[in-house]
């Protein structure tokens, strides 16, 4: 048998047991290390993969996703949402949909310590809703625009997601992370269209919001200097190279981690937030392990080479294939969560889009994007199961009702990005350290 | 088969009960001593931080020291995380199948995962001694490596174990599908997952708490 061959049968039986419910790091791990095995026989085989967890469980760019989930899971016991929403709703409440608005750009501020959308939404859920309930907002644009803005939070950095891609296509961790801040201020605005203009069209939905001075706005500034002081950290480390990735995620992680524990967190959240942080770090070392263990059988086998000078060479033009590529991921997400599907699929279609002439930060961004318009779509939708979850009174049928006003707008984004890759590859080409 | 409602009377019930709360709580400890780990990383880059940046003297070996820290947080929990179910996969099939067929599934697919680890395990473990005969060390301020190269070994062997347990319960619960489930993951509602979601970031003192959100 050839290697090819033993490289259709491997991925046939991976995605045969990963259909069967294995868990992704045991179904990747066995397949890889029986055909490595295969390939070049049981002692050599084993032992190179037995190298494997230890190699990648030490790499020093890897240190920085458990600094990255700290942040995360402190971010809300820092008790930095409400000021930041205080303040977003001081400056912005006046345009039409004024609360739905400021709910977008907090959550983006938010997005800036956090690198979770589920527990962004669930934060927002909390903080923003009965404020806009309040005001008698629309209640399905209340729910719509807090599940979709925690979208945001994995596209501006500190996102762990992205340095998960970084690591899989062996890009810089800095880079990618720079990458997402203009594609995640560009998501932001285009809601924030969307929200003005449906409330200009229809006021009903969400009536301006007046009445703030000059000082009320000015006062509402100091609250949200932590989060400005954190996310000048981490973008000018990123962006001069003065600290590396996981320098820049401790120092962000000690400042929320202080500004907590003044905020008065107890032992026991802490405990938790802790036990939290070390089980998803836990969970993402594996999956980068197993996955890459089969990454190391694909290529003995030469699989993504081949399947790469296939696609290069289909009589299509590059944009079908992407946009190919792109329906593909919207299928598999809406039966699997985004970092499995990523690291599942991103060894062989990766050198593919490669190959296609495309740029790896570029499309890094947009699998990403794509990844979280799967979290506020059904059937998973998991955003919105959180925002009903947190609201027990708005239905989950209206939350996945109010998204799709917004679904329309990433929809229209990743069209932007299609057509304009430089909005994405602009910024990090500016950077020094490249 | 005669089955009580609790269960009780299924063979290994007890025994399954005990071995489960013995494990747990080891893992629990080597959880927390990777959440330890993680804090530690925190205070430990930004001591390096400040001593390069303010002072100009960069801690030495501090790349060799974050590899060496690091084993223990991406190993130590992972018995942890598979008792609570936390490790992804694709809950296509499962979610849709009821008694008998899904603890099949989770036989198998148990079994593919004591397998792999089981070699993992022996394999890592020839990759520690050959650390600790040779005396390896890392490059730059040469800190002898194989006691992070036998946290990998030692995780695995809790992991191991952790999986005998599930293996076994699932195998009762296959031959006894009526009996109550006891040491396996539960397969959560998407209901149930945006539940833990919500504690995750939110946590338990801040639902009491009234001053982040007006009262449910």
């Amino acid at each position: 048998m050839d290697d090819i061959t033993i490289g259709f049968i491997g991925t046939g039986v991976l995605i045969t047991l990963v259909l069967l419910g294995v868990r992704v790091v045991y179904a990747t791990a066995t397949v890889g290390m029986l055909g490595v095995v295969a390939m070049i026989g049981w002692d050599a085989g084993a032992t190179n993969i037995g190298m494997i967890p230890h190699a990648k469980g030490s790499l020093y760019a890897l240190s920085v996703l458990p600094m990255f989930i700290l942040i995360g899971f402190l971010a809300f016991h820092a008790g930095m949402t409400q000021s930041l929403f205080d303040a977003a709703r001081k400056w912005l409440g006046w345009v039409p949909g004024g609360l739905a608005v400021a709910t977008v750009f907090a959550t983006a501020g938010f997005a800036a310590v956090s690198g979770a959308s589920t527990a962004t939404a669930a934060v927002f859920s909390r903080v923003a809703i009965p404020e806009m309930l309040k005001y008698g907002y629309d209640p399905r644009l209340a729910a719509g625009v807090v599940a979709a803005g925690g979208t945001l939070a994995s596209l501006i950095p500190p996102s762990a997601i992205l340095v998960i891609y970084a690591i899989i296509v062996e890009e810089s961790v800095g880079r990618l992370l720079i990458a997402g801040f203009v594609p995640g201020v560009v998501s932001a605005l285009v809601y924030a269209a969307i929200i003005i203009l449906r409330a200009k069209w229809n006021p009903e939905l969400g009536r301006p919001i007046t009445g703030f001075t000059w000082g009320d706005r000015m006062r509402s500034v100091p609250g949200t200097l932590p989060i400005v002081f954190v996310i000048v950290i981490i973008f000018s480390s990123m962006y001069s190279g003065w600290a590396t990735p996981t320098e820049a995620g401790a120092v962000g992680s000690f400042v929320v981690f202080i500004i907590a524990l003044i905020n008065g967190m107890r032992w026991k959240t802490l405990r938790e937030a802790l036990l939290e942080t070390a089980k998803l770090t836990v969970m993402v070392f594996s999956l980068i392990w197993g996955v890459l263990i089969f990454v190391r059988f694909l290529g003995f086998a030469g699989l993504p080479e081949m399947f790469a000078n296939y696609v290069v060479g289909l009589p299509y033009p590059p944009i079908v294939i992407m946009i190919c590529i792109l329906l593909f991921y919207v299928v598999l997400g809406m039966f699997m969560d985004a970092i499995g599907m990523l690291l599942l699929t991103l060894p062989v279609v990766y050198p593919a889009v490669i190959g296609l002439g495309y740029d790896p930060i570029w499309f890094g961004i947009i699998v990403v994007k794509m990844c979280e318009v799967c979290l506020i779509t059904p059937p998973i939708g998991l955003n919105c199961y959180v925002v009903a979850g947190v609201r027990p009174d708005i239905p989950l049928s209206d939350v996945f009702r109010g998204i799709g006003p917004f679904f329309i707008c990433d929809i229209l984004t990743l069209g932007l990005f299609l057509a304009f890759p430089e909005i994405i590859t602009w910024l990090p080409d500016q950077m020094m350290n490249r | 088969m005669e089955v009580a409602p609790n269960g009780d009377q299924v063979p290994f019930t007890a025994a399954l009960k005990v071995a489960d709360r013995w494990l747990s709580r080891v893992e629990d400890i080597l959880d927390l001593v990777a959440a330890f780990f993680i804090v530690f990383l925190m205070m430990f880059a930004v001591t390096q931080v400040i001593s390069r940046k303010l002072f100009n003297y960069p801690l030495w070996g501090y790349v060799d020291i974050v590899e060496i820290v690091m084993v223990a947080f991406a190993f130590l929990g992972i018995s942890y995380c598979q008792r609570l179910g936390g490790h992804i996969r694709m809950e296509l099939l499962v979610r849709r199948l009821r008694g008998r067929a899904l603890w099949i599934f989770e036989i198998l697919g148990t079994a593919v995962a004591l397998g792999i680890i089981l070699v993992l395990l022996w394999y890592g473990f020839t990759h520690f001694l050959r650390a600790f005969q040779l005396g390896d060390s890392t490059i730059d301020r040469e800190i002898i490596l194989w006691p992070a190269k036998l946290i990998i070994p030692i995780a695995f062997s809790v992991l191991s174990a952790r999986l005998l347990i599930q293996f076994l319960a699932y195998t009762r619960l296959a031959f006894y599908p009526d009996a109550a489930p006891v040491a396996i993951p539960v397969i959560e509602k998407f209901e149930e997952m945006a539940q833990h979601e919500i504690e995750g970031a939110i946590g338990e003192a801040a639902i009491n708490k009234n001053d982040q959100g007006a009262p449910r």
